[in-house]
Order: C-alpha cells, then structure tokens, then sequence
C-alpha cells in the first residue's frame, strides 16, 4: 500500500524557487551535499504547478521574483494545508518582510550572502519539522480512519464518554437501555483499540 | 653851289626820310626836377641826338616811378639815370649798361658818401659813436648819400633805422644838412662826397666848421668820403633796343671832347667803358633794398601792415582752423581711446565667453557624468544585489565543493561542473562591475556608430534587477536591420536608463499588469526611434508642462535633472525627445536619432 510506504519513508526531498538560474542551481548544489534530493524550479507557479501541496519537505525560496512571490507563495501553501516547511532567502531583506515571513510559518528568514552552515542547518530544521508534520498528519488519518469505522450510534456515545458522563446518564440522554450503552462503549474500545477512557480521550483529541 | 644844295637837298630828303623816324627818346632821371635835369643833361641829349642822322634824340625827364614805368613799357630806347636805380632796372628788366659817366673828379669810381660833424664834437670820433644821435640825409633813395653812407654804418654796427635817436632827411638844397650840423640840430648829416668840398667853394661853408667822420683815402680821389666808393651814373639800353642804336650811341659819347658844353653842362669830363657794377649789388643785397627788397623784412612788415585785414582774417583763420585741428585731434585721440577700449573689453569679453563655453562644456560633462552616478546611486541597492547573485552562486558552488570534497562523495564529473559554474559566475559578476563603471566613467564624449538595440540592452541590463524585484516586467520589442546613429554610446544608455528607470518608479505601487516596453524601430523620416512607454500614473497637466524642465521632479528623492538632461543629451546629437500618453495608461516617452547614412557594400 503506498500510503504505507510513505508512512515508513517520509521524503526528504528540497524543493528550491529562485528566478536566477545560477543561484537556483547553486543553492541545489550546496544542498545537494548533505546527500539530499533537491528539485529546483524557476518560479512559484511552476512550483506549484509540479507539486501536490500535501507533500512534505522544505521549500527553499527567493522573495522577489516576477510574477508571485516567495511571501504569498508561502501563504497560498498554508492555505492549502501544506507540509512543508519554508526557509526564506533573499537579497532584499526589510524588517516587515521578515515578520510576516515568520508569522506565517518560516522556518527562517535568512539574508543573502548567508552562511552555509545556517543554511543547511535551517534545511535540516525544516526537513525535521516537516517531517514531524507528516508524521503528525499521518497519525490524524489513522485516526480518522479507525473513528470512520465506528457506527453513528456508537460515535454519539463515544462522544459522551469522552464528555465523562456515566454510563447511566448517556442512557437517559440517548433514550436507550443502559445494556445497550455498555455494549456500544465496548465496541468503541474495541474498534479504536483503546483500553481506558483517558487512551480514548487522547485519540479523540488528536482527530481533531 | 650846285654840291652844296645838293647836299641841302639830300640832307632835306634824308631827313625827311629820316623824319618818318620818331626820335630816340632818352630817359632821364629827374630827381630834382624837370627844370634841372633838362639844365644838366638837355646839351648832352642834343648831343647824342646830332649823332643819329635824320632821327635826333629826345629827352624824356622821369622820376624814380616814371622811369620804372617807363622801362617797363618800352617806351623809352635808352635810360640815363643814378648808379642805384640802374641796378634794380638792370635786375629786374634786364637793362643793360653801355657807357659809365665820368665825372672830373676820378678817373675811377667816384660816388661815395660824406658823413660830417662838427670839427668841434670830440665826442664823435667814428661811425659807432652816431649810436643814438641824430643823424640827417637828403633823400632815403640817393644812392651817393644816404643809401651808401647806410651800407657803411650796418657795417660799423649801427642801423639808423634802429640805433639812432632820430633819422631825418631834408630834402633839396643840399646845404641843409650842412647848415643842420654846423648849427648843432643834427649831430651829423650824410652828403654825396664832394659836395661838401664844392659848398665850401662856392664859399657856402666853411669847410673848417666840418669833420668827415671815417674819413678814408681812395688813388684818384680828392673829395673827403667816409665810404666805399661806387661807379657813377650809367647810360643803359633796353632789352629791345637795337644793336646799331646803342652802337652809335656809345661811339658818340666816346667821341665826346671834355670841354664839349654838354660836358660842362653835366659837370663831368666825358664818358668811359661801363664799370662793373657788381659792388651796387652786393651793397642793396646787404640793405635789402632795390632788387632785394624782397629780402628785407621791413618790406614784410610794411606789406603786413598795408594787409592787415586780410591778415587778421587770415590769422582768425588759422586760429580757427588751429583750434578745429586741436579740437578734431583731441577728439581722435579721444575715439581712439575708446574704440581702443571697447576693442580691449571685446577681446576680454570673447576670451570670457570662449571660457564661458568651455567651463559650461565641462559643466555639462560634469552633470553628465553626476547624472549618471545619481541614476546608479538610485539604484545602488538594485545593483547590489545583482552583484550578490553571481557572488552567492560561487560562495554556493564552492561550498558545495568544499563539503562534498571533505565527505569524499564528489563525483569529479559534478565538481568539474560546479568548478566550470563558478567561473562562469566570476565572469558574470567582472561584466556587471565594467558596466557600471563604464557608465559611471567620467569622460569627453566619443562620438561613433552605435547599435541603438545594444545601447537598450545595455540599459536594461541594468535596471533589470530593480524590475525584477519590483516584480515588473520589462519587454524589449526591437527592430531588426536598423541602421546605426552617430552617437555616444554611454549617452544613449544613459537615456534609456533614465527612461526605463522613471517608467519603473512610475509603476511603484501599481498593480503590474504589463510592465515596461522598450520598442525600437525607424520613423517616416529614416531617423532612429526609441518608445519607452510604462503603464504607470500617468502625468498631470502641470508635469507635462515642465516635464523637461531642470529641478522639476515628481519623486521625494529625485534631483529633477533626468529629463532634462536627457533632452540636452539628444539635442546634443540632433535628436529630439518628446512625451506622449500611453493609450493603454501610463506615460510613452519618444526620442529620435538621426540614421548614419552607412555605404551598404561596406558592411557586406
């Protein structure tokens, strides 16, 4: 199953946007020697274009560049719920730039000439963060998927349960016997493989 | 008998025959008067008469003036008259001298002067001693007298016109001046000599009574005299009068016996060869009288005082004519000064304005080149960054290098790839540094063919990075096969910078829809066109009006001297500028450059 194959792999791959082909190519090859897989693309809508927002990794990329900019590039990729994470690099680095960069996720803002070592370590950083993300959100499907498999009745009763109300009072609520509010507990348990009211909590909480 | 009447007859008929002849008329000097002179001369003129057979001879008495007169007119054949006024006649009508009167008292020269005093002024030794005196003569024209006795005193030093107390002159009888000194109202009188000696014959005077002051002695001459002595009186012919005449004349005076009555009648012995009369002149030469009265500056005087109307007129004249002179002068010399002044300010005041040019040249280069640094001063940061980027690519390049060198996971394929990418960068960067300094050069302007597409490229080059950061694009539409203008080729770049750089500032803050358009093409005229249209805010009628003016800006940080100098700069290179609306929005700016006119065959 390919989603599980990603699940045991998440990419590491870096995703660099810059208009100038030497700096492009020249970033890739910096990143390229932590042994990473760099693609590299002349402009954000090319980018976008080439790329399902749901991937992880880090996107490397200029601010000023004709037609959309690295700014509202990463905007439109948090609009979409994207995984990746960004790390900023410009030439025409101002104060506002950099706060609304960060404010929108960045990993870093980093200004030209940067240091090579803050580079590839931001890169570490985002393909880290990244990654947790993907991790964070692979987790949420599983979730979601064992919740998907539970009947809507046992679902309003889950939903109680986890509210911490007694067995009885759900019974009273629902309008039903309170055998069958055991046995709808039960399978709830069972189906989400939890053993405690807390476990279920928690996986309730991370569905969300 | 019969011979004598013959001899009757044939003197009747030559003398009548002889008769249709007038007779010789002989002038003669009258100077005391017709009486006398006809006394004295009338026997000698008969004489000379009888010896021109049928003609006879007539005598015709005439004063100083008659006889001038008379010579002058021809109508008298000979001339009987003084020493002194045969010599002017002599000078000035050419008379000439036949027979010099010999008088009895010297077989040579015999007219002289006297000048006597009383035997008893002890005072009065010679000549100078008359200094002051009174001194009295006959007649200021007698030449045995007073005109001789003149000569003597100039050369003793004293002029009686000048150094005299008083000069007198008496007149006829002779004896007055005598008397005068011997009764003491003249200190001392001038007589012909001789005459003294003949008063005091003739018991008139007492020759005691007297002195001859001077008095010298001369071979032959027995009178007392004070002076030179001179030939006396001439008989002369005219210029006209014919050689037979004269001839006869002279034979007949030769022949003259001394005890003939006319002899006694003139009181002389008889008549001798002419003498030379060249003393006379040279006498009236130093008095300035006679033939040399011209000389004599008394006769300017004279001639001033008889003139001195026209003189005064004449003077008032020159006066005028001097004081005009002076005046025009004066007013040369016053123009002169001042053309010469105005000449001097207009060399200083072309030397000023060659300057002025000269220093408005460097001026303008030196705007030029200002503009220039402005217009990349403006862009500094945008040119900053473009250095950046080939300048990160190679810090990127080596690292990677460096890092993959290090782990030894460099494949040497890659690293020769990436060492190739570095250099292709260093290369990058050096050509942005020598444009820029090439534009930012300061230097004369170097007119020669320019490519206009190259001078646009050039220039978008370098606002390139501003654009693309800007985020506006900039579309270069140029014409192929256009022909080269005569330009400065970092003039032209430098106006189509400040072209696209006020089309990009322009666009500031709008929504880039289309960007910058550089089109290149030719007009209807076979010039060069240049269209820089932005699709910016457009002008405002007040910009429009002065868009080209110097200091009129529509940005917080511009100088305002963009347009204009660009304008300057076209000018310059016989273009023109102009501005214009896009029709889509925003402003096109137009210039124009003439077409070098290129022999196609040499390009090929």
């Amino acid at each position: 199953m390919s989603h599980d194959a990603e699940s045991s792999a998440p990419p590491r791959t870096v995703y660099v946007v810059d208009d100038d082909p030497a700096m492009r190519h020249s970033l890739g090859w910096l990143i390229g020697s932590l042994g990473l897989e760099v693609q590299g693309f002349a402009s954000a809508e090319e980018f976008l274009r080439a790329l399902k927002p749901d991937r992880p990794g880090c996107l490397v990329t200029d601010v000023r560049m004709p037609g959309m900019s690295g700014l509202e590039l990463q905007d439109t990729l948090a609009r979409a719920g994207s995984l990746l994470s960004v790390v900023v690099v410009t030439g025409h680095a101002d104060v506002p730039m950099a706060v609304r960069a960060l404010r929108a996720g960045a990993v870093d803002f980093i200004e030209k000439p940067f240091n090579d070592q803050l580079l590839l370590d931001r890169v570490h950083e985002a393909l880290e963060k990244s990654r947790r993300a993907w991790e964070a959100a692979e987790r949420k499907r599983a979730v979601r998927a064992l919740i998907g498999r539970l009947t809507p009745r046992e679902r309003q009763v889950a939903a109680l349960v986890v509210a911490g109300k007694p067995n009885k009072v759900i019974a009273a609520e629902i309008n039903l016997s309170m055998k069958t509010v055991e046995v709808h507990r039960h399978n709830v348990m069972d189906k989400l493989e939890v053993a405690s009211v807390a476990d279920l909590t928690r996986l309730l909480l991370e569905a969300e | 008998m019969v011979v004598r009447l013959l001899f009757a007859f044939l003197l009747l008929l030559s003398s009548h025959g002889l008769a249709a002849d007038p007779p010789v008329r002989v002038g003669v000097l009258a100077y005391r008067g017709e009486e006398h002179a006809a006394a004295v001369w009338e026997p000698t003129i008969r004489y000379l008469g009888d010896h021109f057979p049928g003609r006879g001879a007539e005598m015709v008495a005439l004063d100083l003036a008659g006889m001038d007169a008379a010579v002058q007119n021809r109508t008298v054949d000979l001339i009987l008259t003084n020493t002194g006024n045969y010599v002017d006649l002599e000078a000035r009508y050419g008379v000439t001298r036949i027979a010099t009167l010999q008088s009895g008292r010297s077989s040579g020269n015999a007219i002289g002067s006297a000048i006597i005093v009383r035997a008893d002024r002890r005072d009065l030794k010679d000549l100078r001693d008359l200094r002051g005196r009174t001194l009295m003569a006959i007649d200021p024209d007698a030449f045995g007298g007073f005109q001789v006795a003149w000569g003597e005193l100039l050369d003793a030093g004293v002029d009686p016109f000048r150094d005299l107390k008083d000069l007198r002159f008496s007149g006829f009888p002779v004896d007055r001046v005598a008397f005068a000194v011997r009764d003491g109202t003249a200190d001392a009188g001038v007589l012909r000599a001789c005459v003294l000696e003949e008063l005091a014959a003739e018991g008139r005077i007492d020759p005691a009574d007297f002195r001859v002051l001077g008095s010298r002695s001369a071979p032959d001459f027995a009178c007392a005299h004070s002076t030179d002595l001179y030939p006396d009186w001439p008989l002369a012919r005219l210029a006209g009068t014919p050689e037979e005449l004269a001839k006869q004349a002279v034979v007949a005076l030769f022949q003259m016996p001394p005890d003939h009555p006319a002899a006694k009648a003139g009181g002389y012995q008889g008549w001798a060869v002419p003498r030379d009369y060249q003393p006379v002149h040279a006498l009236f030469r130093s008095l300035r009288i006679g033939p040399y009265r011209s000389l004599r500056d008394v006769s300017l005087v004279d001639l001033a005082r008889e003139n001195w109307h026209w003189l005064a007129l004449a003077a008032l004249a020159l006066l005028w004519w001097t004081i005009h002179s002076l005046r025009v002068e004066h007013l040369i010399k016053v123009r002169t000064a001042e053309l010469r002044a105005a000449n001097r300010d207009l060399v200083r005041e072309m030397a000023e304005r060659r300057r002025a040019e000269e220093n408005a040249r460097e001026r303008q280069r030196e705007i030029d080149h200002v503009a220039r640094l402005s217009i990349l001063g403006e862009m500094a940061s945008n040119l900053a960054h473009e250095l950046n980027q080939p300048l990160g690519a190679i810090a990127n390049y080596a690292r990677g290098c460096t890092r993959r060198l290090e782990a030894g996971t460099g494949r040497p394929a890659e690293l020769a790839d990436a060492t190739r990418a570095i250099a292709d960068q260093a290369d990058r960067a050096a050509h942005i540094i020598a444009r820029i300094r090439n534009f930012v050069r300061k230097r004369a302007p170097q007119i020669e063919p320019v490519d206009i597409n190259d001078a646009v490229r050039a220039a978008a080059a370098l606002c390139a990075d501003r654009a693309r950061s800007a985020g506006i694009a900039v579309t270069l539409d140029l014409a192929d096969g256009l022909p080269r203008v005569a330009a400065d080729a970092v003039q032209i770049e430098q106006v189509v910078l400040n072209l696209m750089k006020n089309g990009l500032d322009a666009m500031e803050g709008c929504l880039p829809a289309d960007g910058i358009t550089v089109r290149t093409g030719l007009d209807g005229e076979g010039r060069v066109r240049v269209m820089v249209a932005d699709r910016g805010h457009g002008l405002s009628a007040e910009a429009r009006e002065r868009l080209f003016d110097p200091f009129f800006t529509t940005k917080p940080e511009g100088m305002g001297l963009g347009l204009s100098i660009c304008r300057t700069i076209l000018e310059s290179h016989g273009g023109h500028l102009w501005a214009a609306d896009n029709p889509g929005g925003g402003v096109e700016i137009r210039f124009v450059l003439p077409a070098v006119q290129e022999n196609p065959t040499h390009e090929s």
